[in-house]
């Protein structure tokens, strides 16, 4: 149940594009530059307002990347200066000594990288396409039980079995325990996703494009394919932006399922300091017992630098996504 | 026998699009469906048995629902289901207001080069994880360290606050966290469906004259409001259900400040770990998820009575 | 629904069973192919674990005709990991646990009742285990695992940073409280800004506690020792209290005390005390670890604990397939000095060098891929010594033994099904207020009411009264 809320919360309020409109016009605008213009023509602020408003969005914005700015600061200041003055903007003394710390895990950093990276991909691909058939098809009207597999779809929205049962059914029956599809397969659909693209394709994809293609003989997986595909393009983006992202900071699945040092991703081995600390905070050893696990916690630099660098690929990585995104959100609703 | 025949003639006929749900549908099953059985735990007082899982929940005392007492009965109950629900309310509100005002501003800016420079920077918060949120939080707060007390005390003021066992700062800082990670991508999604308005409405506004607020309110709002709607069904779905992270990591579990960060997730979660009892957690887990089902039914029920538009399902 | 439950029951059992199904089923049936024994222990996973074990498994074909299959999992993760795989019903072996998950696994039927297994397949071991081991870890005369034959006792002891003392001239064979440290806090905050004078740490009280530590029901160990109190009740409570908030208040503890996380790394020299568990010669391990010499001081005399005898224990799982196989090898390493050793410091000339005394000295590989902790892995008696450790380490070790006094619930395990729902909202309350209160960052006065006030609104009192009733009983019966 826990993890159910992480995974929830991982994707919080997805989009849901609403309004009905011909994506066509949108989707085959070669002449992308002379549409803008028309929009900036309506919406525009002048004068004191809009310097006013960039004031405010300006430093909203500035505040949402501070904290990133300002912990790759202090994971790049000197130990002795942190203890002695704080974790400080312009640290007194500059070190990579974090970083150096960090060089000596290469080996595990690298194995975690790529297994995160490869988890990410292929688990994207996959999630996607799977969540794209599955929607496409409870999306037409031709497929006769569509309304019982959107209830299927629907249903475990709300309920779940909860842990253990999860699982058992992933251990026991599909003997998932220290391979990488137990990183993939549980995060691969969402109910929530399928019922967003369901509404992306009904009121994207217009029937009149389909009925066409079929008088032209081509198959339906033909024409999902070649037709549906390239026109809900932003949409799919947008699902798989979605998953990337769920990939990407999983941990959970990994503590469950992994044992295996050389298939822990990336989010899960800072879960595992922070679980180190935790434990060490419970249960007092004696004797030299936990020297052997103090010297598995990293100091205070150190952790921030293993905070950076988990962020920054998708930090690097977003902006380009970016504009997918608001398009696939848009989609649905452009109307011109 | 003809009906069974009308059946398989049926399936053949659908046979491309049930080719199309088949992998999200054995999907479903092994992962979601499969699993459901278990819910039973929550009204048993499980006990292992050497035979594995299935003899352990057949074998296990069945207690009716007294797992579920421990949610109810004590004071500190009343007060978690008022956090939660408190909590989430705030967050549904305020989340609102303010991603639809920046969505609003953002659309309206002059320069549009900016406009995107500063989405950029807003969607920031939404792919960290909480465990990252708690590490930024701890870099201000941190009593010895943190860049707050530093800046205090370049205003003279020398007792530096020990902010991890202040309760009466935490509800805005948790409100601060969240509308910070959630605010960019909230009004993304209004600013999406903003820039979808046909431009022929303000067009037709402005040529009557229409200033920039009654554009506004008369046309951006009322064009947006389903999705408001929608978005906000969904929401009240999860109002029983809190960000473990939020409410846990980023407070460092602080327990001085339980009073104001305790929700049911944090609660459920410290009081079994102590004894590893998954019938209560499970009983808990079924709490929350009837309770949120029953709040989207109501209030998409309520949504429909509206206006029949606005309606999820 | 029984026959659809039992369907799948075997459906489970022939999926789930897999490959350690196929070998245990012929291990019993056919005596000549090596029985594998899954082994789960706790500690951050290590690089050359599989091939200690191929050298391991050499050995124990030989012997026993049986391999072990050795998993660790990292400290922080080992508990919820074990809560799964046990609650899932999945086998293995033999696994680690300790307090208070041993008790609560053994009393849901996660473990093997071991009291006929120890006499038919473990003589030589249950030889030379502490009987108040055996006795001790006993619940409700049953035995469920095998504890590490070490230190039966728990001491906590101060930890003084020994160039701090020598450089102020402090007497430290005097402190026997909490108040006696004042002046020397005092000396070490006014002259050395870059020391905290004390590093974190929870103080020690005399109670004999029913549950965990922060959990409020224990015995006092001094005083009336048939009644079960609430300790944040107790008088000693409230003044320990009021010296650690002062203590706080003048600056001698970190003002985030209360929910930091800084483990005081012992190498970083930043501390003037702190407090830990103490075991014969602790203070060579701990001053060789941190590079300077540290100082100790015992708080008082070792005390044999539930929570010290089942502090690392090898318990045989309910699903294990070949149970007397895990115990022939559970005897095996608990009483052979090749297999402990081999277990514990890694194979010689890799791990480890032996002088011509017999002592040893790690080699880098060990340090950097075969760091094992030795508390879980069994027997520390037969273990070699190293090169600098003290030539009657081990026979310190049975002195300590022999010293340490019973604590009045020794082999007293609470039931604590009756009143689950209670525990539950208490366990909230005790993490709400104990860290706070104990770490001296709240002045007790004010909010050791307000605990006490909460704990009675979670069911305390009805707990007291089920743990007073238990407890009788198992009296009369001991």
């Amino acid at each position: 149940m826990w993890q159910n809320t992480m995974k929830i919360n991982q994707n919080s309020s997805p989009p849901t594009p609403l309004h009905k409109g011909n994506v066509q016009n949108q989707l085959n605008q070669p002449n992308k530059k002379s549409k803008r213009k028309k929009k900036y023509t309506v919406h525009g602020l002048s004068g004191f307002p809009n310097l006013l408003m960039n004031i405010l969005l300006g430093s909203f914005a500035l505040m949402c990347i501070f904290p990133f700015l300002y912990v790759i600061i202090i994971s790049l200041t000197d130990e002795k200066t942190l203890a002695r003055n704080g974790y400080q903007i312009l640290p007194e003394i500059w070190s990579f000594e974090a970083y150096r710390y960090l060089w000596q895990m290469k080996d595990q950093l690298l194995q975690s990288y790529t297994i995160t990276i490869v988890v990410t991909v292929l688990g994207t691909v996959f999630s996607v396409a799977m969540i794209a058939l599955f929607a496409y098809a409870i999306s037409r009207k031709q497929f006769k039980y569509r309304g019982f597999f959107t209830f299927i779809a629907f249903f475990t929205m709300l309920f779940s079995g909860g842990l253990i049962p999860f699982y058992i059914v992933a251990t026991q029956f599909l003997h998932l325990r220290n391979s990488i599809w137990a990183l993939i397969l549980p995060l691969a659909m969402n109910a929530f996703y399928i019922l967003i693209m369901r509404t992306f394709f009904q009121r994207s994809v217009p029937e009149s494009i389909l009925e066409s293609a079929r008088i032209d003989g081509a198959s339906e997986l033909r024409i999902f394919a070649k037709i549906v595909v390239p026109l809900s393009l932003p949409g799919l983006a947008t699902i798989a932006l979605f998953s990337t992202l769920g990939y990407w900071n999983d941990w959970f699945n990994a503590l469950l399922f992994i044992d295996e040092p050389n298939l822990v991703p990336l989010q899960s081995m800072l879960m595992k300091i922070e679980n180190n600390i935790e434990f060490l905070r419970q249960n007092s050893l004696a004797g030299g017992a936990q020297n052997d696990l103090l010297s598995a916690i990293p100091q205070d630099a150190a952790k921030m630098a293993m905070v950076v660098i988990s962020t920054l690929p998708i930090a690097i990585a977003y902006p380009f996504f970016q504009k997918y995104f608001v398009s696939g959100l848009t989609i649905g609703g452009v109307k011109e | 026998m003809n009906r069974i025949k009308s059946f398989f003639q049926d399936v053949y006929k659908n046979r491309v699009w049930l080719l199309m749900v088949l992998p999200g549908t054995i999907w479903l099953l092994l992962f979601a469906y499969l699993p459901m059985f278990g819910t039973v735990i929550a009204f048993k007082n499980f006990h292992y048995d050497p035979n594995g899982f299935f003899a352990s929940i057949q074998n296990s005392e069945w207690v009716g629902f007294e797992n579920f007492a421990f949610l109810f009965n004590t004071n500190d109950a009343w007060i978690i289901t008022r956090n939660t629900i408190l909590y989430n309310l705030v967050f549904i509100v305020l989340g609102l207001i303010l991603a639809v005002f920046v969505a609003i501003v953002l659309s309206e800016l002059a320069n549009k080069k900016l406009s995107k420079i500063y989405q950029t920077g807003m969607l920031f918060p939404h792919f960290l994880s909480w465990i990252v949120v708690s590490y930024f939080v701890f870099t201000f707060l941190s009593v010895d360290r943190g860049l707050l007390n530093n800046i205090l005390g370049w205003f003279g003021v020398d007792d530096p606050i020990s902010w991890y066992n202040e309760a009466k700062y935490w509800p805005f800082i948790i409100v601060l966290t969240s509308m910070w990670k959630g605010i960019g991508y909230g009004s993304i999604v209004y600013l999406a469906a903003i820039v979808g308005i046909d431009k022929n409405y303000y067009e037709a506004a402005m040529i009557d004259g229409a200033n920039k607020w009654q554009q506004i309110r008369n046309i951006t709002i009322p064009m947006i409001t389903p999705l408001i709607v929608i978005l906000t069904i969904l929401n009240v779905g999860r109002i029983f259900s809190a960000d473990f992270g939020l409410f846990y990591q980023v407070p460092r579990d602080s327990g001085t400040l339980y009073s104001v960060t305790n929700v049911i997730d944090t609660y459920v979660y410290r009081g079994l770990t102590t004894m590893g009892d998954i019938s209560m957690s499970t009983a808990a887990g079924l709490y929350q998820s009837l309770v949120g089902f029953a709040l989207v039914m109501l209030t998409n029920y309520l949504a429909q009575k509206v206006d029949k538009e606005y309606a999820l399902f | 629904m029984i026959v659809l439950l039992f369907s799948l029951t075997t459906l489970l059992a022939a999926c789930g069973g897999g490959k350690s199904a196929n070998t245990s089923g012929s291990g019993k049936a056919d005596k000549n192919k090596p029985y594998e024994i899954m082994w789960y222990t706790i500690g951050t996973p290590q690089k050359d674990v599989d091939k200690v074990m191929e050298e391991v498994n050499k050995y124990t074909k030989e012997k026993i005709n049986a391999t072990v299959k050795l998993k660790q999992i990292d400290w922080g993760d080992y508990d919820q990991k074990m809560q799964l795989m046990i609650s899932s019903g999945e086998s293995f072996d033999i696994a680690y646990t300790g307090g208070g998950n041993y008790v609560l696994n053994a009393q849901k039927g996660a473990f093997k009742d071991l009291n006929e297994l120890l006499d038919t397949h473990g003589k030589e071991l249950k030889a030379t285990l502490d009987p108040a081991f055996i006795e001790g870890a006993k619940i409700d005369g049953k035995l469920y695992g095998i504890p590490s034959n070490k230190e039966v006792g728990q001491q906590s002891v101060y930890v003084f940073n020994k160039n701090l003392v020598d450089k102020y001239k402090m007497d430290i064979s005097s402190i026997s409280s909490l108040e006696d440290l004042e002046p020397l806090l005092k000396t070490v905050k006014e002259n050395e800004p870059d020391f905290t004078p004390l590093a974190t740490f929870k103080p020690y009280l005399p109670f004999d506690y029913i549950l965990e530590d922060e959990l409020p029901f224990a015995i006092p160990l001094e005083g009336n020792k048939n009644k079960v109190v609430n300790i944040f009740e107790s008088d000693i409570m409230m003044e320990t209290l009021k010296t650690m908030h002062k203590f706080y208040k003048a600056g001698y503890i970190k003002a985030d005390a209360a929910t930091s996380t800084d483990p005081w790394p012992l190498e970083v020299q930043n501390w003037f005390l702190r407090k830990e568990m103490y075991q014969p010669y602790a203070e060579l391990i701990w001053s060789r670890s941190a590079g300077y010499d540290v100082a100790v001081q015992p708080m008082h005399d070792p005390i044999t604990f539930n929570n010290s005898v089942t502090g690392a224990i090898q318990a045989i799982s309910a699903t294990s397939k070949n149970p007397e196989k895990a115990m022939e090898f559970l005897n095996l390493l608990n009483t052979d000095p090749y297999l402990r050793n081999l277990i514990d410091r890694g194979i010689e000339g890799v791990h480890y060098e032996e002088d011509a005394n017999g002592k040893i000295n790690d080699l880098p590989a060990r340090v950097e891929s075969y760091n094992m902790p030795t508390y879980s892995l069994g027997n520390h008696f037969i273990l070699k010594l190293y090169e600098n450790d003290p030539e009657d380490k081990w026979e310190a070790f049975k002195k300590f033994n022999d010293a340490s006094v019973e604590a009045p619930t020794l082999g007293f395990y609470f039931d604590t099904n009756p009143v689950r729902t209670e525990i539950a909202a208490i366990s909230n309350v005790a993490s709400e207020f104990a860290p706070a209160l104990l770490t001296g960052s709240v002045d007790p006065e004010v909010y050791l009411p307000k605990a006490n006030k909460k704990f009675k609104d979670a069911g305390l009192d009805k707990v007291l009264k089920e743990i007073q009733k238990q407890y009788d009983e198992w009296k009369k019966n001991n």
